[in-house]
């Protein structure tokens, strides 16, 4: 479930890179960086149901499950298209702060 | 005698299917036509075949969209470019022509490729028997039903057309109410819930003799791979054919590479490089296929039990690959990204562990079990 301390930017970008290495398990990714403006689609390929392994792998550390489910479900196509690892990071830190 | 009519996209791959077709309606006394685009369907058409050519303005343009999709576009961004630059205006352009057709050659039956929108509206619009010729087999439900705005914008984009032809938008992704004939089987496609009006006849392979010279006695007695990227993707395969030869070079295996020569570069002795194969004649000849998951090259690999590596690029390969992977036919390898260590590797497994040579013969079984062009003819025959 969620931190009781909000994480830093950078601790949910090592987390999320940790994730995707895990789940694209190929040599490659060891070698390429992971950054805010990686893009899902166009730098690591992934695919569709990897991003959902991503998101309940994510949902898992970071908890607020329905906020999740409805962020995801409601990406654009053309969000979708352009989707950069920030974009999810900054989801992460919204969710985390004070409403 | 029932009529019918096939409305076709200027695509080979999808004019094949309808050509093995026709073959069976004429063999039992039936009357078949085109509509389409002359310079690209006619070639494919058999010899005084009844076509009803499409005003050809707009299309040199078209192909320049679709060849410079070809070279950049990747993944999913690619079926907004299906849609928008491709599938939507060719539609536009082929309605009053197939409406022409239709009121020259009154069919009984309509025959609409997926791809060629235009006949699904004229069908829609005169009330007409309508059939779908699903010639890939991806768009068939929503393409990612993990993230429902993709199927959800696609359904919008197919909404647009009917709203401009006046009819009500319906959410079937284009597909005909009556009749959909899938050139695919459920072993490769994996077990879907589909209505009792989608039809499996298995892949359409062209027996077309095929005369591109080929020299077979190049071939020594160890394992064989065919490494292609099919006829459109050929521009775009710098890095995939470096990687190819990177892989195999000094391995105990034969590789034929299909490429231009200029592209690859100086060859070793065990990588044989053409820039064009006789595909259908050569697949019995090696025993593991690499591509990028094109369906043509796919089923024809099935079709001779081969397992695959792919590396799909746009389109529907990402599917059908995913497909094959689902099937247990094959491994996928990341376009962009895969190194010759993992190129050799998944081709090491490809060939070595029989799963997936079971799993590939698996597939070859139910496509030969299909019924393929013969059953649609019949299925056809029957919605007449």
């Amino acid at each position: 479930m969620s931190d009781p301390v909000t994480p830093t930017q950078q601790e949910v970008l090592d987390t999320l890179a940790g994730f995707l290495r895990e789940i694209v398990a190929e040599p490659w990714i060891a070698e390429v960086p992971i950054t805010m403006e990686t893009s899902f689609s166009q730098d690591l390929e992934l695919e569709s149901i990897e991003f959902v392994a991503l998101a309940t792998k994510l949902r898992d550390r970071y908890g607020f499950e329905a906020e999740f489910t409805d962020w995801l479900a409601g990406l654009e196509f053309e969000e979708i298209i352009a989707l950069r690892v920030g974009s999810l990071v900054e989801f992460i830190l919204r969710c985390h702060s004070p409403r | 005698m029932p009529r019918f009519l096939f409305v076709v996209p200027p695509l080979a791959g999808h004019v094949n299917p309808t050509v093995s077709v026709a073959k069976e309606l004429l063999a039992r006394g039936h009357e078949v036509a085109w509509v389409g685009h002359r310079g690209a369907i006619e070639p494919w058409l058999p010899g005084g075949a009844n076509l009803f050519p499409v005003e050809d303005c707009g299309s040199p343009l078209l192909a320049a969209q679709r060849a410079a999709m070809a070279r950049t576009v990747r993944g999913l961004e690619s079926l907004r470019f299906l849609f928008d630059d491709f599938l939507l205006p060719l539609a536009r352009m082929m309605l009053a022509d197939v409406e022409r057709a239709v009121e020259v050659f009154r069919p009984s039956v309509l025959v609409v490729d997926q791809q060629a929108l235009a006949g699904r509206l004229v069908a829609r619009r005169r009330g007409l028997a309508w059939a779908s010729f699903a010639t890939t087999s991806t768009l068939l439900t929503d393409p990612v039903p993990e993230l429902p705005k993709v199927g959800e914008w696609l359904c919008q984009r197919l909404a647009s057309l009917d709203l401009e032809a006046a009819l009500t938008p319906t959410e079937d992704f284009g597909l005909s109410p009556h009749l959909v004939i899938v050139f695919s089987t459920e072993a490769l496609m994996g077990a879907k819930v589909l209505p009792a009006h989608f039809h499996f006849v298995g892949p359409s392979l062209s027996d077309r003799p095929d005369p591109t010279p080929f020299p077979w006695d190049w071939f020594r007695a160890v394992p064989r791979i065919l490494v292609t990227l099919g006829t459109v993707n050929v521009d775009r395969g710098s890095h995939y054919f470096k990687t190819a030869l990177e892989a195999f070079q000094d391995q105990p295996l034969q590789v034929v590479l299909v490429a231009p020569p200029e592209l690859v570069g100086p060859a070793p002795e065990n990588v044989l490089v053409r820039v064009h194969i006789p595909q259908l004649a050569v697949l019995p000849h090696v025993n593991a296929i690499v591509c990028h998951g094109g369906h043509n090259t796919v089923c024809e690999a099935l079709a001779n039990g081969l397992p695959l590596v792919l590396a799909p690029i746009k389109d529907d390969q990402m599917q059908i690959a995913r497909q094959v992977v689902g099937a247990g036919a094959g491994i996928k390898l990341r376009f962009g990204r895969f190194t010759a260590a993992d190129l050799r590797q998944s081709a090491e497994r490809a060939l070595g562990d029989p799963k997936f040579r079971d799993a590939a013969k698996r597939i070859q079984a139910s496509f030969a079990a299909a019924g393929g062009a013969r059953r649609a003819a019949e299925l056809l025959k029957g919605l007449a």
